[in-house]
């Protein structure tokens, strides 16, 4: 592990989220050319990520629209009555 | 009537509401049940800020992310209704846990095998992977869940959560290698770790 490596490691997260200067993005991006044992590091918790986002989600009752809609129009007649 | 902020941008019209803000409801509903983790406790949250955000549209400046917005109020209605009922973990609770917790704890047995970590995460399932979130104690759960299942950036973060964006990275990082932590439990259980079983 080089000293490339634990930079890179402490950027990982930012790299991964996109919350990079584009400087740091370009350096880190430098070293993972070279270095394979980050590239499969960095590759590992991005998939990870994805797999977080694409696990599905509860859809919601198909009566929400409804009852938000009434919620928001019975409030709104307080309004103007 | 539309009024102005002091800088001149112009404040949101409640009369638009409803067509602005309910395209966000099925979103927010399942944010709510990954809150929540219940069906009616969520479809509550959920109204509950409509309710609010309706309230507050006039203050709402027109043009910027309407959807952090909403979620900030989502955050907000779930956090002060259920925080009481919730004990506060404190940071050290979860440890200190290495960086590439699980990308790690993987490679140690499969030597020079690249892949093995790989085909562990194709054998996680999404229950897997739901009930390792869920578990998570609540203020490292937001930030993974804001971040990871809802794509919101760090600064959006702190402002839908109230906290420094110093403070939403360290606890979304710490949340992240517990929630790995959780999944090399799994995988340890069922013997995926073990490299010799998975060929």
């Amino acid at each position: 592990m080089s000293q490339g490596c634990g930079h890179a490691v402490d950027y990982l997260y930012h790299y991964i989220d996109d919350e990079l200067t584009w400087s740091r993005r370009i350096r880190i991006r430098w070293h993972l050319r070279r270095c394979p044992n980050c590239t499969g590091a960095f590759g590992f918790e991005s998939r990870l990520k994805s797999l977080i986002q694409q696990c599905p989600g509860d859809e919601p009752p198909p009566e929400l629209y409804d009852r938000l809609r009434a919620l928001i129009r019975e409030e709104a007649a307080r309004d103007h009555p | 009537m539309r009024g102005r902020t002091n800088r001149g941008a112009l404040l949101a019209d409640r009369a638009t509401f409803e067509e602005d803000a309910l395209q966000f409801a099925p979103q927010l509903y399942t944010a709510a049940m990954r809150m929540t983790r219940n069906p009616s406790d969520a479809e509550d949250v959920v109204q509950e800020t409509y309710l609010r955000a309706y309230r507050a549209y006039d203050t709402f400046t027109a043009g910027t992310n309407l959807k952090a917005w909403l979620y900030r109020i989502l955050t907000n209605t779930y956090i002060n209704r259920y925080r009481q009922a919730q004990r506060r973990p404190s940071e050290v609770e979860l440890g200190e846990l290495q960086d590439l917790y699980l990308y790690r704890r993987l490679g140690e047995g499969s030597g020079a095998s690249v892949s093995a970590e790989d085909e562990v995460l194709e054998r996680l399932v999404d229950t897997d992977i739901r009930t390792a979130l869920e578990e998570l104690p609540e203020h490292f759960r937001l930030p993974v869940l804001l971040a990871d299942v809802e794509g919101f950036h760090y600064k959006e973060i702190a402002e839908i959560m109230d906290i420094p964006i110093g403070t939403v990275m360290s606890r979304l990082h710490r949340g992240r290698k517990a929630l790995q932590q959780k999944l090399w439990r799994v995988a340890e259980e069922r013997g995926m770790a073990d490299p010799g079983s998975s060929r």
